[in-house]
């Protein structure tokens, strides 16, 4: 039953292939379900080849589902006229290089029906916003990997759309990148927006997403919010120390049962989050220096490997 | 739409004004056509007929040659580099998109005919030799002609690789301009499969040589209403059919 605040609804889409000429097909997603709603970051994770650029190609009818449903804002994707309320980041776009990055930004306000006197203004906001006013005038064929990334998320949200789909959204971005996007991302939940997006970096879903869905192997393995994710198991956390002599970082191993990494003479060890505090005192009475402390998602990362895991069974020929 | 197909189409334009390889293309069936003076120049009579063959027939075939070969890369690009998978996310259809680009290719093609044909003009009116209506017949015929040649490039550029739909599409102008002769050869038979097979080519395929006044202009033959207004017509419903062809079969792609 569809829910009223559904944005994105996916009902059992299958998707076969052709790999050559012949007969034979490759299914590629087994029947998928999920549902996005209303004002929600929501990650869709996976590991390479899971399926989830196909299943966003589905969704933006760049590619026909087999069998199966799937909406956005109640309507069919193989509709056109309500993607005036859509963004879409493709996976490492590609530009017209002929074309500097205002030009390419009012060729799509334009194909997106945005009106002639709200263009400019919205083009030389949106190169503001993804901080590339400087390079405005310059062809695209000189700009970086990075700058690119930055260009494909400017389109997807100059016409103002209500959802916005990005497909590794970070990818070739710097640190400082990095951050500017999520921080854009963010801003965007702020805005009243939905964000769908495409990602097997599970750092970057943790800092941002709502709800998550892991895909594996074309199928759907675990949906559901972040928070579940989260508050399962026990909280644990990386500590970084430098200078730690080695009788103390056994102690440290035998008391809390850390795992240790060394790194030169910086140690890395994980502990339960309960644990840091009376570790860092340790370290820090045997005189090393406390690097960082960083708290550890273990239950994500555990889902997620669960998730690979069990595809990785069910693919093995038997 | 007419405002999004004309948004793909002017963006189609200014991407060959700023392509070097174009310009190049064009820059030598201009110094074909200037050649053809000093070919005219070799003979002491007919020189105008000379002059007039050898610039039409320049024209005609670096308008096709260009006409091709942007033509067959015009949506494989599109979809080889990606750029389709932004531009179809946006709220337009595939088949604007697709005519979109045959508009834009159609009106680049146009101004390149319109280059050549100024220099056509240009190196007859420096030699002497006349120019009149049956001059602009050809052009206006072989506009039609291209804007034929432009649609078959862009049906097979819908669907297969640019090595491909260029060998379709030379091969389709090439037996084009054949079926005439082919379907009187097999009128001469008493074979009866081969009289069917030479008639369902002429029929089947486009009859490029109903574009062709050259031999009429560079003859002073008279050329009547009929003989534009009839292969206009034609071309137009040919050209109709291969877009709407190309539409159906690109609106069932899938983009990996």
């Amino acid at each position: 039953m569809k829910a009223s605040n559904d944005i994105v609804l996916v009902e059992d889409i299958v998707k076969d292939f052709r790999p050559g000429f012949g007969l034979r097909r490759k299914r590629v997603l087994h029947g998928i379900s999920f549902r996005v709603r209303e004002q929600e970051i929501f990650g869709f994770v996976g590991p390479n080849g899971a399926g989830k650029t196909t299943t966003l190609k589905v969704l933006m009818g760049l590619i026909h589902a087999t069998s199966g449903h799937a909406s956005i804002l109640g309507h069919a994707t193989t509709e056109t006229a309500f993607r005036r309320q859509i963004g879409y980041l493709p996976e490492n776009p590609y530009f017209y290089d002929y074309l500097t990055g205002r030009e390419i930004l009012d060729f799509y306000a334009k194909l997106s029906g945005v009106d002639h006197g709200h263009r400019v203004a919205r083009v030389d906001e949106l190169l503001g916003l993804v901080g590339l006013s400087h390079a405005a005038d310059a062809r695209l064929r000189t700009y970086s990997k990075g700058m690119l990334q930055r260009v494909g998320i400017a389109q997807a949200l100059v016409h103002d759309p209500r959802v916005v789909f990005l497909d590794e959204p970070m990818s070739g971005l710097d640190p400082v990148g990095r951050k500017d996007v999520r921080d854009l991302i963010l801003r965007l939940r702020t805005q009243g927006k939905t964000v769908f997006m495409n990602t097997h970096i599970l750092s970057d879903v943790e800092m941002v997403c709502d709800r998550v869905a892991i895909i594996a192997a074309g199928r759907i393995r675990y949906e559901g919010a972040i928070d579940e994710f989260l508050e399962a198991g026990e909280p644990e956390a990386d500590l970084v120390l430098a200078g730690l002599p080695p009788d103390t970082a056994v102690e440290l191993e035998e008391r809390f049962g850390a795992k240790l990494r060394g790194h030169g003479e910086r140690i890395e060890l994980r502990v339960a989050e309960k644990d840091a505090s009376p570790a860092m005192r340790i370290a820090l009475n045997a005189g090393a220096r406390v690097v960082s402390s960083i708290p550890h998602r273990v239950s994500l990362e555990s889902i997620f490997m669960t998730a690979v895991n069990e595809s990785r069974v069910e693919e093995t020929p038997s | 739409m007419m405002l999004r197909i004309w948004t793909l189409a002017s963006n189609t334009v200014r991407e060959a004004i700023r392509s070097k390889l174009l310009y190049t293309l064009l820059g030598f069936a201009i110094a074909l056509i200037l050649l053809a003076i000093a070919l005219s120049q070799l003979s002491y009579v007919e020189s105008d007929r000379i002059l007039q063959n050898f610039g039409f027939a320049s024209i005609r075939l670096f308008s096709v040659a260009i006409a091709i070969f942007v033509g067959v890369n015009l949506i494989h690009k599109e979809v080889d580099r990606r750029t389709v998978y932004t531009i179809l996310s946006k709220p337009l259809s595939r088949s604007e998109f697709l005519l979109g680009k045959y508009v834009g290719l159609l009106i680049t093609i146009w101004l390149q005919l319109g280059i050549m044909v100024a220099f056509f003009v240009g190196t007859s009116l420096v030699t002497g030799a006349p120019l009149g209506f049956p001059d602009a017949a050809v052009i206006a015929l072989l506009s039609v002609e291209l804007a034929l040649v432009v649609a078959i490039a862009t049906l097979f550029s819908a669907f297969t690789t640019p090595m491909l739909a260029s060998f379709f599409s030379v091969g389709i102008w090439v037996v084009g301009n054949l079926t005439r002769d082919l379907k009187l050869m097999g009128a001469k038979t008493a074979d009866a499969g081969i009289q069917w097979v030479t008639t369902a080519l002429h029929r089947l395929l486009p009859d490029m040589r109903s574009f062709d006044l050259t031999l009429e202009a560079a003859h002073d033959l008279p050329i009547s209403a009929s003989d534009l207004v009839i292969p206009v017509i034609y071309g137009v419903g040919y050209i109709a059919v291969l877009l709407v062809t190309s539409m159906i079969i690109f609106e069932r792609r899938d983009f990996r």
